[in-house]
């Protein structure tokens, strides 16, 4: 793959897309634990990223490949650190997207920022642009915890960046916390819990500490330099996250996402019940089921795509099959409306998910089967001993 | 052919001292092959052997040579194999010979191998040759090989020939030794066939083809044949001898090397050693030495996919069209199902055998711990032939365990005896004789139990010699010991999978090996497992997988989902090769794991 002129199998036939994810790929720095397509820079350039952005939509149409609805109804901005793009970068991304595409009564628009680039100059001029939804990258109040994980702000940053939206005229905010850290930093998970409530936000994202090989961490932790948290610990404070946040009326409504009733993101639920999307920018992934394709992962080699007027595509596949229900299975688990027991087709199938229910894994909901929080920590076990114990679809 | 211009004869070296290089050679010399077909014979012969560098299966070539005085003389090569899990097969086609080739590496000198095979030949009685070969070598010491070789003959240095079979230099003396040394075969023409069977391969169309050796009499089409030990009677369709293909003949004589073909149903029915006769003329007498081949280790092979226990079949069954020596029965596991409890000649077999299924046949194994046979005499007095741990009786019912032992015999550098010493001792070996074959080089011999080297034992050996030491092993008698069988509980359920029968001295640290081991590669599952081995009801060792407690991706970014899904494909494909043994999913390297114990 690769090749220009390669992609006519690729055709999206009748489909019709409503959700965009936009990359933003500039960091100040690196984290510690990243592994994301990052491109360090002191300041974003919001200028080329938002022509690069338009650029592709635009090779994307003549080929027929973004089928986009005339409006759109979600869209995300993530990253790297969006917010380092500054004060005109979401109208600029609106003007390459092209006329109409965000007038959606129900639209939503959400970018990621971090606390120390979301001035209220920022805040404000996004806010006019139309955005409605901020997914704040607090992670955590500790001081040392913060310099450990090499977060450019410090303990009082997540407040003034609430403060700043608050002020912009964004009700609907979203704190990114991470979970599982190594025992010396002292941090306590509950107090970090606690003071993300205080702030008001309205649906907290939980990501547990992972160390991928390619990462400082990873590298410090196989050299036994590190030693992150154990599987015990991730467990505790993972059931901690659920009952504290249900009982401050959350709902846990995905694997790693909670909200206030009504304030669920609509864009990843679009992920997880296997609706089309349209990825842009470097690295990002597009789903046209049944083929999904992502970009070259690189800024530098995705945005010299772009300017020879060609897909920067990276490769493709097609989700069929074992594949497809594997995948259907584990998004569907992930989420709190689970699957459907009647998808359930083999004796073997029925049995596994009687004694998920027996061990207090999995509990019926209506005619759906919804993992638990308990559950949720197996997912990845579960999902693929289901996918076992069905009988492989004979899709064509 | 007259018996006075015929010349039988063999080469017999250690592995790598250059055999078949030489053989090659002589083909090439007395015109019987050019290069051609030289690279052609190399390209068809068995992958396997060409990769480990010893000779699996037997052939006889047969070629015409004009030697210095003129005559034309037929000389034919019987070709040996050359491990010591072939001992009896070796001994057979030595029986076909009146002389042999010793050769010798001028760098390395005599090994361990080179002495059994040299001690097989002077007791069939050959005419030895010896060739100190690879003379062209950088290090090469030719003299001193050719005094320490003439030593060992007892003859004068001078007869030790020398050779590059490489550079091809020293061919032509070669030859001629042959033709000089070799004493013509003896037979009578006029007496009933006696033709020995030193070899045969199964083909398809034809059935099994032996190889033989004529003694007395003739063999031709049309006649029918019999065997000594078999009792089938089949008409004699072909007769001939081997080069690249086969070359039919009218017929073959006394001191005759070649083939026969009878429509013959199975590989089975011309065994190594037996004599083919007339069937309407028989002879009074069988030739000699004949023995059943017994197979000296065993273990279970079963399909990690238990869809292909047929495939399993069907692949033993094609193996043994090839090889008599191959044993096979079913047998049920209650950990790995149905699969196969196999005999094999030697480790090296077993080895040979797991290879072309998993190569030529596709089959995925678990091999379960090879162990030998057991003599149990049971209280009442009865006796028992034991070749499965789980099939071991009641321990109050038994009387004695007897095992086989076996004769090792290790060659070393001097600097290394310690370490040989104390490996064998380690062993449960029992130490009978060390002599110095030259100044560096000391041959030692042990009696050890079989059971003892059937796992690592030579891997040990390399490692504490550097490489240096060979060995070489032959049975020598059964005998009791204090021995015990074994039990792995995983979650209270003995796995037989890992049963073994080990001697009581050293179960318990046996016992503390696996089960540590296998906890490392038992993978977490919904609960704890806990791992016991136990003697009897009493448990010697424990300890415990911890459960599962977290195996999530927590977050999916970015639509990137299918990164994650393939770590789940991953995660699915390495279930799907798990055993599952009650509630616990085994992975197959921890059936695997019982091979390493001790690493």
């Amino acid at each position: 793959m690769g090749r220009e002129g390669s992609w006519g199998d690729l055709s999206p036939g009748d489909l019709v897309i409503g959700s965009v994810y936009v990359h933003a790929p500039f960091c100040a720095r690196r984290c510690f634990y990243c592994d994301f397509a990052v491109a360090v820079r002191r300041s974003g350039e919001p200028q080329s990223w938002a022509e690069a952005i338009g650029k592709e939509l635009e090779i994307l149409g003549a080929e027929g490949l973004a089928p986009l609805a005339p409006s759109l109804a979600t869209v995300y901005v993530g990253g790297g650190t969006p917010s380092l793009l500054g004060p005109t970068a979401m109208d600029r991304l609106r003007r390459a997207l092209g006329p109409g595409r965000l007038e959606h009564p129900e639209l939503e628009w959400t970018s990621e920022a971090n606390p120390e680039s979301l001035t209220l100059d920022v805040a404000e001029q996004w806010r006019r642009a139309g955005l409605t939804r901020l997914s704040l990258g607090i992670q955590s109040f500790h001081e040392g915890t913060l310099r450990w994980m090499g977060r450019l702000h410090g303990a009082g940053g997540a407040r003034s960046a609430v403060a700043a939206a608050r002020h912009a005229g964004f009700e609907n905010l979203s704190a990114d916390l991470i979970f599982g850290l190594p025992s010396f930093l002292d941090r306590s998970w509950r107090t970090d819990l606690e003071a993300t409530v205080a702030l008001g936000v309205t649906h907290i994202s939980l990501y547990g500490l992972t160390a991928e090989p390619d990462t400082p961490l990873g590298r410090s932790v196989r050299k036994g330099r590190t030693r992150i948290a154990d599987e015990d610990r991730y467990r505790e404070e993972y059931l901690e996250a659920h009952r504290f946040l249900t009982q401050e009326g959350f709902v846990h409504y995905e694997v790693s996402n909670f909200a206030l009733p009504g304030f669920e993101s609509r864009h990843n639920l679009a992920y997880w019940d296997g609706s089309p999307y349209l990825g842009l920018g470097n690295s990002s992934h597009s789903f046209l089921p049944p083929i999904r394709r992502w970009n070259l992962r690189a800024w530098d080699a995705y945005l010299e795509r772009v300017h020879e007027g060609r897909l920067p595509v990276e490769d493709s596949e097609v989700v069929r099959g074992e594949a497809a229900q594997l995948e259907a299975l584990w998004l569907g688990l992930r989420t709190s409306r689970g699957i459907p027991r009647d998808q359930l087709g083999s004796p073997a199938a029925c049995a596994l998910v009687a004694a998920w229910e027996a061990k207090g894994l999995a509990s019926p909901v209506g005619p759906r089967i919804v993992l638990t929080p308990e559950g949720w920590l197996l997912l990845d076990r579960l999902a693929v001993e289901l996918s076992e114990a069905l009988p492989t679809r004979t899709t064509a | 052919m007259e018996l006075d211009h015929i010349r039988n004869f063999c080469i017999v070296a250690h592995i790598d001292h250059g055999k078949s290089t030489l053989a090659d050679r002589l083909l090439e010399h007395t015109a019987t092959l050019d290069q051609r077909q030289m690279r052609e014979q190399v390209l068809d012969s068995n992958e396997l052997e060409r990769e480990r560098g010893i000779t699996i299966k037997l052939h006889a070539v047969h070629m015409d040579y004009r030697a210095q005085d003129g005559d034309e003389y037929e000389l034919n090569l019987i070709d040996t194999p050359g491990h010591v899990d072939f001992t009896y097969e070796v001994s057979r086609s030595l029986a076909a010979c009146e002389g042999a080739l010793l050769v010798v590496d001028a760098t390395q000198g005599v090994q361990a191998q080179t002495l059994s095979n040299l001690f097989l030949a002077l007791d069939a009685d050959l005419e030895i040759i010896p060739v100190i070969n690879k003379i062209d070598l950088p290090g090469a010491e030719p003299e001193r090989r050719q005094f320490e070789v003439a030593e060992l003959l007892g003859v004068e240095p001078e007869t030790v020939l020398l050779a590059s079979a490489k550079e091809g230099t020293g061919i032509s003396e070669i030859l001629e030794a042959i033709v000089e040394r070799v004493p013509p075969p003896s037979g009578r023409w006029e007496a009933p066939l006696r033709a020995l069977i030193f070899d045969s391969y199964y083909d398809k169309y034809l059935g099994a083809v032996p190889s033989i050796r004529v003694v007395d009499g003739v063999i031709r089409p049309g006649m029918t044949i019999a065997f000594g030990n078999v009792a089938s009677e089949y008409e004699v369709t072909e007769v001939g001898y081997m080069r690249l293909k086969r070359f039919p003949q009218k017929e073959l004589g006394p001191g005759e090397v070649g083939y026969v073909v009878a429509a013959i149903k199975e590989v089975a029915d011309t065994r190594p050693g037996d004599t083919i006769l007339d069937a309407r003329h028989r002879a009074k007498e069988l030739l000699p030495g004949y023995q059943e081949v017994r197979p000296m280790v065993f273990a279970g092979l079963y399909p990690t996919n238990a869809d292909d226990y047929e495939d399993l079949r069907d692949a033993l069954d094609r193996l043994k069209l090839n090889d008599a020596s191959l044993q096979f029965e079913p047998e049920t596991s209650t950990a790995l199902g149905f699969g196969f409890r196999c005999g094999f000649l030697g480790l090296l077999h077993m080895e040979i055998i797991q290879e072309r299924l998993d190569r030529e046949f596709g089959v995925d194994l678990i091999t379960t711990v090879p162990n030998v046979e057991y003599h149990v005499r049971l209280t009442g007095g009865e006796e028992l032939a034991i070749e499965s741990p789980s099939s071991l009786p009641d321990r109050g019912k038994i009387d004695s365990v007897s095992e086989p032992v076996v004769k090792v015999r290790i060659l070393t550098p001097s600097e290394y005896i310690g370490n040989v010493q104390k490996l064998c001792h380690d062993r449960r070996g029992v130490f009978k004789s060390m002599n110095y074959v030259d100044t560096q080089r000391v041959e030692l011999d042990f009696e050890l139990p079989l059971a003892e080297i059937v796992l690592d034992f030579y891997d040990k050996l390399k490692s504490g010699t550097r490489g240096y030491a060979a060995m070489d092993y032959e049975f020598l008698e059964y005998r009791p010991d204090d021995l015990i069988k074994l039990d792995i509980l995983v979650n209270g359920d003995p796995v037989d999978a890992f049963s073994v029968i080990i001697h009581r001295d050293k179960a318990f640290q046996y016992g503390r090996e696996l089960t540590s081991k296998l906890k490392e590669l038992i993978p977490r599952q919904q609960f704890e497992v806990a791992l016991q081995a136990a003697i009897g009801p009493k448990i010697i060792a424990r300890s415990n997988v911890k459960a599962l407690r977290k195996n999530v991706t927590a977050k999916c970014y970015g639509g990137d989902i299918t990164r994650k899904r393939k770590l789940l494909e991953k995660q699915k494909e390495g279930k799907r090769r798990m055993k599952q043994v009650g509630s616990v999913e085994i992975p197959q390297e921890a059936f695997l794991a019982v091979l390493s114990i001790g690493e």
